[in-house]
């Protein structure tokens, strides 16, 4: 098997109404960012479960994100104000268990924002391939 | 402080104000165990000691309370230490048991001794969550037996130390630390079952439509299962320690734990089933608080 | 009969471990004892009572695929082609693999009980249709066993007509002396296993103890039927937290549950796995069939099951009791349902 560079795969939560209409308008107007993206279309970020993040961890995601609207600017009123308090914490509980925490990254992106969609991904992707890939997923040693 | 739980539990089985006392009793082989009195004339099988570590609050969820098609509800007297009533309290304020069904038998506390519970065991050192309570009396309940130590209490921080020494792990350290806990899981469920705040009908780590996890019982499947469970209960969870106590191959669940409810406090000064009306953090929000993210 | 010295098993102990798995007591945590693969002898517990989990796990493993399926390779035209196999261009082949031991496997210092209790399984699982993944690792694996010197508090083998130093199933038979082990050749695969050694001959005898008298009486079967709708179950399932502790970490617990996975691969998703798990009628959804009917939703029901099933439906349908007297249940139930007192109610009633 040839040896190819690591590509980090990221997994990424986006929201209806912001952060993924905001990824598409960075589409329409032809703006490049890292490729490494696997864009997951929710309602609203306050349906992100903290599980799906792991879950995505779990399945071989070298990075993950939630992308939410701005908050005060939620479709549903206060959905991403839930989500700000949930993944408040998955930060510190990644590092509790030894996993990187700058392999999660929880930002709020508009629907008018196409650049900033850009930027914040190739930025993160950047980020993670320079972490290399994640360990979660490998069994332990002694009865995995 | 028995003879007085013992003639509380005969008086209302007595006089009906409820059809079952739940509390302690002994057991084979010097263990206690949860008793279960359904008339005054078994309420001397209780006892109180310092092996009394179960969380009763557990059992008062279950069938006791719901009824049965076209029953009324049972009526349940329960015996409550300080953290059982915090789990209790939980539950109220999730509407998972009907306060107007019970009646709570609170107990001040003087710790509960490791190795509590099973048969033939010699207790322990005081449990760390005993060394480190300051609270004692539990709140909330319908009777007190007993009182707050007259010297006060001077809580240590056993728990809290246990946490800065993993803490100071390089992450690398942390990871195979816990990859070494998770190892030894049998995913054999005890901990959720022994904790009264996992209440779900059909837990995310058996739901087969979709597969949140899967069946397996290897390392990456079992560590995404007390992840999840500790998130899950992020706010909720009221430190009684069940989970670790009951785990076969010790699994420091209580730490998983503890992480989450020392970032609780100090984030939203909030603790789990400090009263039964306070929302859980994670399920309110304020607009205007601002979150390191 | 012959002599091991302490050193001669250490040296015959890392010549196993060179040409297979080990598998061996090791000091896991405070009050832990498990058995594990081992890399060295000196990480061995030599000096122990039993372990805290029963080592049923190196014959039905907590998770094993029974098998797997693959789509590997995209035939091109004219890629060799053969009657009855004609591959068209474009087309998967798709490949079964059914997974085998490595290594063969040696389970050093197995307890009488844990080795009865695989014998107890064989009338099972190796009953034709045999178990095939069961039966390869019961060819596969070498059992030397440890005679115990002594009961523990919560043992009652006894109680079931088997003795704590029975070689009975064991392929060698270790009874430990001074300075060493008295070992008993039992069968041609211990055989084997010394074939590299030179233990010396030992002109006396094995140890003879004399056990206590035995605590417990196991009731008839027709005791059991007669009571099997009495409260008493009902009252006795109240603390039960139904956590599985109890089957999980049992010797002659067997059930397990099956389930197909898709593996991720860097192709895709080509790939599919058979897991068989543990699973216990102790969870509250293990009876439950296709249409959602579950037969035993209570927990009594689950409960009493759990006993009938050791001392009545198993011994009816296969022979031995589905209990070897380990205790292991006894010491880790947190709730403390103890089968010896359980035995004692049911034959009192």
């Amino acid at each position: 098997m040839p040896d190819t560079p690591f590509e980090p795969r990221i997994v990424g939560f986006l929201c209806n109404w912001c952060s993924y209409a905001g990824a598409n308008l960075a589409g329409t107007s032809r703006i490049r960012y890292e490729p490494n993206i696997r864009i997951i279309r929710v309602p609203c970020s306050g349906r992100v479960d903290p599980l799906f993040v792991a879950r995505a961890f779990q399945e071989g995601a070298d990075g993950g994100m939630v992308l939410g609207c701005h908050p005060g600017d939620c479709h549903y009123r206060d959905g991403n104000y839930y989500a700000r308090r949930r993944f408040n914490l998955m930060h510190g509980f990644l590092d509790f268990l030894g996993i990187d925490e700058r392999r999660l990254k929880i930002d709020w992106v508009s629907a008018a924002e196409g650049k900033r969609f850009a930027q914040v991904v190739s930025q993160f992707t950047d980020q993670v391939r320079d972490l290399g890939p994640a360990t979660v997923r490998q069994p332990a040693v002694l009865g995995g | 402080m028995i003879e007085q739980i013992c003639s509380i539990a005969e008086q209302i089985l007595a006089d009906k104000t409820v059809d079952v006392v739940i509390g302690y009793e002994a057991g084979t082989r010097g263990a206690v165990r949860p008793a279960f009195i359904r008339s005054a004339a078994e309420a001397g099988r209780l006892v109180w000691n310092d092996a009394c570590t179960h969380n009763l609050a557990n059992y008062v969820r279950e069938k006791h309370v719901s009824p049965k098609k076209g029953a009324p509800p049972a009526k349940v007297g329960v015996i409550l230490k300080a953290c059982d009533a915090r789990a209790l309290n939980v539950l109220l304020r999730d509407n998972q048991a009907p306060r107007a069904d019970l009646y709570l038998i609170g107990v001040a506390c003087q710790g509960m001794r490791q190795n509590s519970g099973f048969a033939g065991r010699d207790l322990g050192d005081l449990e760390l969550r005993c060394q480190d309570c300051a609270e004692r009396v539990p709140a909330g309940c319908d009777v007190v037996v007993g009182e707050a130590p007259a010297a006060g209490v001077a809580p240590a921080s056993a728990i809290a130390r246990e946490l800065d020494r993993l803490a100071a792990l390089s992450p690398a350290e942390r990871q195979a630390f816990w990859d070494a806990e998770f190892a030894r899981c049998l995913r054999c469920y005890a901990c959720r079952q022994a904790c009264p705040a996992c209440y779900c009908v059909e837990c995310t780590a058996e739901q087969l439509e979709p597969s949140w996890i899967g069946v397996a019982i290897r390392t990456p499947e079992k560590r995404f299962f007390h992840t999840m469970r500790a998130y899950h209960l992020a706010g909720r969870c009221a430190g009684c320690d069940e989970c670790a106590r009951v785990c076969p191959v010790g699994v420091r669940l209580d730490l998983l734990n503890a992480w989450f409810r020392r970032e609780i406090e100090g984030t939203y000064g909030y603790r789990a089933g400090q009263d039964a009306t306070t929302p859980a953090p994670l399920a309110s929000f304020v607009p205007s608080e601002s979150l390191d993210l | 009969m012959n002599f091991i010295t302490d050193a001669q098993l250490r040296g015959w102990l890392a010549q196993l471990i060179a040409e297979s798995t080990v598998i061996a007591p090791r000091r896991a945590g405070e009050d832990l004892l498990l058995y594990q693969p081992v890399e060295d002898p000196d990480a061995i517990c030599y000096d122990f009572g039993r372990s805290t989990v029963s080592p049923r796990e190196f014959f039905l493993p907590a998770t094993e695929a029974l098998l797997t399926v693959e789509r590997v390779r995209q035939a091109t035209a004219g890629d060799g082609a053969t009657a009855g196999n004609a591959r068209v261009a474009g087309q998967w082949e798709v490949k079964l693999t059914e997974p085998h031991l490595q290594h063969d496997q040696v389970l050093f210092a197995v307890r009488p009980c844990d080795v009865h209790a695989l014998t107890a399984l064989d009338a099972l699982m190796l009953k034709e249709p045999a178990d095939a993944y069961y039966a390869e690792r019961r060819a596969r694996t070498t059992l030397i066993g440890l005679a115990c010197e002594q009961m523990g508090p919560s043992c009652f083998c006894t109680s079931l007509g088997l003795s704590p130093d029975d070689g009975a199933g064991m392929d060698v038979m270790l009874y430990r002396a001074d300075g060493g082990y008295i070992l008993e050749i039992l069968t041609d695969k211990g055989r084997v296993a010394l074939a590299s050694q030179a233990p010396v001959d030992f002109e006396g005898s094995r140890p003879q103890r004399a056990w206590p008298e035995a605590a417990y009486q196991v009731p008839p079967r027709a005791v059991w039927t007669e009571r099997f709708n009495d409260p008493y179950w009902a009252s006795l399932a109240e603390r039960c937290l139904s956590c599985k502790i109890c089957s999980y970490i049992c010797p002659t617990c067997r059930c397990f549950d099956v389930r197909d996975y898709t593996v991720a691969q860097a192709a895709g998703y080509q790939k599919i796995e058979r897991l068989r798990c543990w699973d216990s009628c102790m969870a509250e959804g293990y009876r439950r069939i296709a249409g959602g009917h579950n037969p035993r939703a209570a927990k009594a029901q689950r409960l009493r099951n759990r006993f009938y099933c050791k001392f009545d439906y198993y011994p009816a349908d296969f022979g031995p009791l589905a209990c070897v007297g380990c205790g292991r249940c006894v010491d880790q139930c947190p709730v403390n349902v103890d089968i010896t007192e359980v035995l004692q109610d049911v034959a009192a009633r």
